[in-house]
C-alpha cells in the first residue's frame, strides 16, 4: 500500500478482514508467504512495527479498571512520538472525563477513548477494524471522517475495515474487497465506480459488492466486468 | 447466552435443562477429572484395600492427600463454577450473576434457584461419593451427614453473597471472607466441644432456605439494575484517581510493570494482609508450648507460598480481561514491546509482590511475638540453637531458611508462567490435572516406599535420580535457549547475562550447602546437583517462548 491514502477493506462477516489485520499487526504467523509492514516482519520485530501503528480494535478491549487519565499516561510511555497537546485536544473534542473509569463509559465513549490512544502518537499507519460498531451515525460521520481525512492529508495511511459500505465509500481512496480469504477486487474507488458504470449510471459500492461477492449465489446480479484489478 | 449450533431449540425446552446444560458443557473437563478421581478412589478401595496391600491408609498424611486436598480443591472449583465466579470481577460493585441471563424469559426465582440447586446437588454428590469411596476401613472417625450440609451451606451463601450488588468496590470480598469464616469458626468450635451430628445439622439446615431467599433477593436486585453507590459518603473515593496530573512513566517497561502490578501484583500482599492477622492471633494460644509455637511459626512462613500458588493463576494469565482467560488480547499484544519485555514486566511485578508480602510478615511476626509474650521463648530457643551449632552457622542457617521461603514464594508465582502464557486451554487444564494427580498420588507412594522399606534403596539411587533430572533440565534449557536465540526472542546479551546469573546463583547455593552440610555422608557432587536443580532455569526461560507462541498464532 502506498502511503498517504485511506484504504477501505470490505467484505462480509467472516471474509477475512480481521485475519488480514492480525497479520499486519503480527498477531498471526503466516503459514505461507510473508508479511512486511514498513519493510519489517511484524512477528520478528513487533516493536519496530507496532510503535508506528495506531490500532482501534473491533473488540475495543481497553481494560475497564483503568481511568481515562491512567490509560493516556500508560499508553504514552510506549510511543516516543506521542503528542501531549494533540492527546489533550482529542480528549476535549471527545468530551472525555479524565477521572472516569473505562468500564463506566458508554460504548461510544469507549470507542472515542480507543480512537484517542490510537491517534495521539500520530501513527504512520492507522488500522481501524470495524471502528463504527461503537459509534452512533452523527459521531461516526463527524469524528471518523475528520480523523481519517486529517491523517490522509498529512501523508499518513489509514487501513479501514468495515462492512458498512456507504461509510467506506465516503472516506476511502482505495477499496479492497475480500471474500473467503481472497481478494476479489482491489482498485482506487473512482476507478472501481467508473468501470462498473451501467447505462451511464454509477453504481453504489453496495451494488458492486453484492455483484462481486454474491456472484456465485446469484449470477444474474453481476454487473459488467471491470477493468479493475481482482483475483476473482 | 450463545447457543451453539449443536443445541437446537427443540433440544432444550426447559430453562432448568438449559442452565444445567451450560454448566455441564462449559465445565465438562472439570467434571471428567472429578469422575476420574472417583474412579481412582473406587479402584484403590476395591483393588488395594480388599487385597490388603501394605499401605498404611490410616495415617493423617494419606488421609490428607487422598481425601482432604482433592475434596477441598473440588469444592473450591464448585464454588467458582456455581457462583459464576470465573466470569466476573469479584471486587466490583455489580452483581457477578451474568447479565446475559437477565434477558431470558425466565422468572427471577428460576434464575437464582436452578444454579443453586445444581450447586447443592454437586456438593452432595462430592461429599457422598468421597465419604463412601475415599474412607477405607480405618480408625479415623469421619462424620456421615453434616459435612455434606456444611458444603451445601457454604456454597449457597457464597452464591448469595456473590450475586448481591454492593455499594462499594471490594465489599463483596470482605462480606464473603467474614461470613464464610464465621460459619467455619462456629463449626470448628462445635467440633472442639464434640457437638453431636444432630446439633450440627440443626445449626446448618435452617441456613439453606435462608441463603436461597437471600440469593433470590440478590438476583432480583441485580436484574432490575439496583446497584447502590456509597462512594458519595466517602470523599476520598470520589476523588481517587482524579484529574490532578501525575508523574509520567520513565519508560515503556515501567508503564507495563505498573499495568501488571495493577492487574495481578497486589493480590498476594492483600491476601497475606487478610490472612496473617488471624494466624498471628494463634500466638496468644501457644502459652509455654514451644513445639506448638514452632508449628504456628511454620504455618505463618508457609502461608505466602500457599497463597502464591493460587495468586500465580492471575500472574500467568496473558489477558487483562476476565472473560478471555487464555489468549493475549489485542490491547496487550499490540503494545510495541518484545515478548521478553512483556515477561520482564511480569517478573518485576512478582518480585515486588513477593517483597511486599514478606515485608508484612517480617514486620508483623516479631510484633505479634512481642505482644503475645512469646518473644522470650523464641529468643531462648534461638540462643540454645546458636550454642549448639555456633553463632555464624545459626545466623546463616536462619537467613537461609527465610531466603528459601522467600525464593519459594517467588518461584510459586513464576514457575507456571510457561504454561499459562501459551494460551492453550488444553495445556493449562492438563497441567492442573497432572498437578492434582501428583498431589493425590504422592502421599500413598511415600507411604508405600516407607512401608515396604524401599526408602534406603531410593536413597542409594538418589545420585542417579538427581543426575537424570539434571540432564533433563539442562537439555530442556539448551533447547529453549536455542529457540530463543533463533527466534530473536531474547537478545544475545540477555541470554549470556541470564546464563551467567544462573551460574552464579548455583555456585553460591552450592557454597552455602557445602559449608552448612559439612558431613562425609553427603558427597559434594550431590550438593552440586541439588543446587542445579534448585535454581529455576528451563521453565522460567521458556516463558518468552510460550508468550510468542500465544501472541503470534
Amino acid at each position: 500500500m502506498p502511503a498517504g491514502a485511506v484504504y477501505g477493506l470490505v467484505g462480509a462477516n467472516g471474509a477475512g478482514k480481521t485475519t488480514l489485520i492480525k497479520h499486519i499487526l503480527g498477531l498471526l504467523r503466516a503459514e505461507s508467504g510473508s508479511v512486511r509492514v514498513f519493510g519489517l516482519d511484524p512477528v520478528a520485530d513487533p516493536v519496530g512495527v507496532l510503535s508506528r501503528i495506531g490500532y482501534l480494535s473491533e473488540e475495543n478491549d481497553v481494560p475497564g479498571w483503568m481511568r481515562v487519565e491512567e490509560l493516556i499516561r500508560y499508553t504514552r510511555a510506549f510511543y516516543p512520538s506521542w503528542n501531549d497537546a494533540y492527546a489533550e485536544e482529542l480528549r476535549q473534542t471527545f468530551a472525555l472525563d479524565p477521572s472516569a473509569k473505562i468500564k463506566s463509559l458508554s460504548k461510544g465513549q469507549k470507542a472515542r477513548v480507543g480512537l484517542l490512544i490510537a491517534l495521539a502518537h500520530r501513527p504512520a499507519l492507522l488500522v481501524l477494524d470495524e471502528p463504527s460498531s461503537g459509534l452512533d451515525p452523527i459521531v461516526r460521520r463527524d469524528i471518523l471522517g475528520a480523523v481519517i481525512r486529517t491523517i490522509a492529508d498529512e501523508g499518513r495511511t489509514v487501513l479501514f475495515s468495515s462492512h458498512l459500505l456507504d461509510e467506506v465509500e465516503e472516506v476511502a481512496d482505495h477499496v479492497t474487497m475480500i471474500n473467503k480469504g481472497s481478494i476479489v477486487l482491489s482498485a482506487p474507488l473512482d476507478e472501481i465506480k467508473q468501470s462498473h458504470r451501467v447505462d451511464g449510471r454509477v453504481p453504489s459500492l453496495d451494488e458492486i459488492f453484492v455483484a462481486r461477492v454474491g456472484r456465485t449465489e446469484d449470477p444474474s446480479r453481476s454487473l459488467p466486468s471491470s477493468g479493475a484489478k481482482g483475483s476473482g | 447466552m450463545t447457543i451453539p449450533a449443536r443445541m437446537t431449540v427443540t433440544d432444550r425446552r426447559s430453562p432448568a435443562l438449559a442452565i444445567g446444560w451450560e454448566f455441564r458443557q462449559r465445565h465438562r473437563w472439570g467434571l471428567v477429572a472429578f469422575v476420574g478421581y472417583l474412579i481412582v478412589l473406587a479402584a484403590i478401595k476395591l483393588v488395594i484395600v480388599t487385597h490388603d496391600f501394605p499401605i498404611d491408609f490410616d495415617s493423617p498424611e494419606t488421609f490428607a492427600f487422598a481425601f482432604v486436598i482433592p475434596v477441598s480443591s473440588y469444592f473450591t472449583y464448585f464454588i467458582a463454577v456455581f457462583t459464576f465466579g470465573l466470569d466476573g470481577d469479584i471486587a466490583a460493585r455489580q452483581s457477578m450473576y451474568p447479565a446475559r441471563m437477565f434477558v431470558r424469559p425466565v422468572s427471577t426465582t428460576a434464575l437464582a434457584w436452578w444454579p443453586m440447586l445444581y450447586g447443592t446437588a454437586a456438593s452432595v454428590i462430592l461429599w457422598t461419593a468421597t465419604r463412601l469411596l475415599a474412607l477405607w476401613p480405618s480408625s479415623l472417625e469421619v462424620p456421615v451427614v453434616w459435612p455434606g450440609f456444611l458444603a451445601v451451606v457454604l456454597l449457597a451463601w457464597a452464591q448469595a453473597l456473590t450475586w448481591m450488588p454492593y455499594g462499594l468496590p471490594g465489599v463483596r470480598v470482605l462480606a464473603m471472607v467474614l461470613w464464610l469464616t464465621a460459619i467455619d469458626a462456629i463449626v470448628i468450635l462445635a467440633l472442639h466441644f464434640r457437638a453431636s451430628e444432630a446439633a450440627m445439622i440443626a445449626f446448618l439446615l435452617p441456613q439453606i432456605p435462608l441463603a436461597y431467599l437471600v440469593a433470590r433477593y440478590a438476583v432480583a436486585r441485580a436484574r432490575r439494575g439496583d446497584v447502590p453507590d456509597w462512594s458519595g459518603a466517602i470523599p476520598w473515593l470520589r476523588t481517587s484517581g482524579g484529574s490532578q496530573p501525575r508523574r509520567s512513566f520513565r519508560s515503556a517497561a515501567s508503564a507495563q510493570a505498573w499495568f501488571e502490578w495493577r492487574l495481578s501484583g497486589k493480590s498476594l500482599p492483600v491476601w497475606i494482609g487478610v490472612v496473617l492477622p488471624f494466624e498471628l492471633l494463634l500466638f496468644w494460644t501457644a502459652g509455654t508450648a514451644s513445639a506448638l509455637l514452632l508449628e504456628y511459626l511454620i504455618l505463618v512462613l508457609l502461608t505466602p507460598i500457599m497463597i502464591a500458588t493460587f495468586a500465580a493463576a492471575t500472574v500467568r494469565r496473558a489477558s487483562a480481561n476476565m472473560s478471555d482467560s487464555y489468549g493475549v488480547p489485542p490491547f496487550i499484544s499490540t503494545r510495541p514491546l518484545t515478548n521478553a519485555q512483556l515477561i520482564a514486566a511480569k517478573l518485576k511485578t512478582t518480585l515486588a509482590s513477593t517483597a511486599l508480602a514478606w515485608l508484612l510478615i517480617i514486620v508483623a511476626v516479631p510484633l505479634a511475638l512481642a505482644w503475645s509474650g512469646e518473644m522470650p521463648l523464641v529468643l531462648e530457643r534461638t540462643r540454645r540453637f546458636a550454642e549448639a551449632v555456633g553463632t555464624p552457622r545459626a545466623v546463616v542457617f536462619s537467613l537461609l531458611v527465610v531466603a528459601a521461603f522467600i525464593a519459594s514464594t517467588w518461584k510459586q508465582l513464576v514457575q507456571t508462567l510457561y504454561i499459562g502464557l501459551t494460551g492453550r486451554a488444553g495445556l493449562i487444564k492438563g497441567s492442573i490435572f497432572v498437578t492434582l494427580t501428583v498431589l493425590f498420588l504422592i502421599g500413598p507412594i511415600a507411604e508405600w516406599l516407607i512401608e515396604t522399606r524401599r526408602l534406603g534403596r531410593l536413597w542409594s539411587k538418589l545420585p542417579l535420580i538427581f543426575t537424570l533430572l539434571v540432564c533433563v533440565k539442562m537439555s530442556a534449557a539448551v533447547w529453549i535457549a536455542t529457540r530463543l536465540y533463533r527466534g530473536r526472542l531474547v537478545s544475545d546479551r540477555a541470554l549470556v547475562a541470564g546464563a551467567a546469573c544462573w551460574c552464579v546463583a548455583v555456585f553460591a547455593l552450592y557454597g552455602v550447602l557445602v559449608w552448612m552440610l559439612d558431613t562425609p555422608h553427603i558427597p559434594h557432587y550431590l550438593l552440586m546437583l541439588l543446587a542445579i536443580l534448585a535454581i529455576p532455569l528451563a521453565r522460567l526461560s521458556a516463558a518468552p517462548l510460550a508468550l510468542a507462541w500465544n501472541r503470534h498464532r
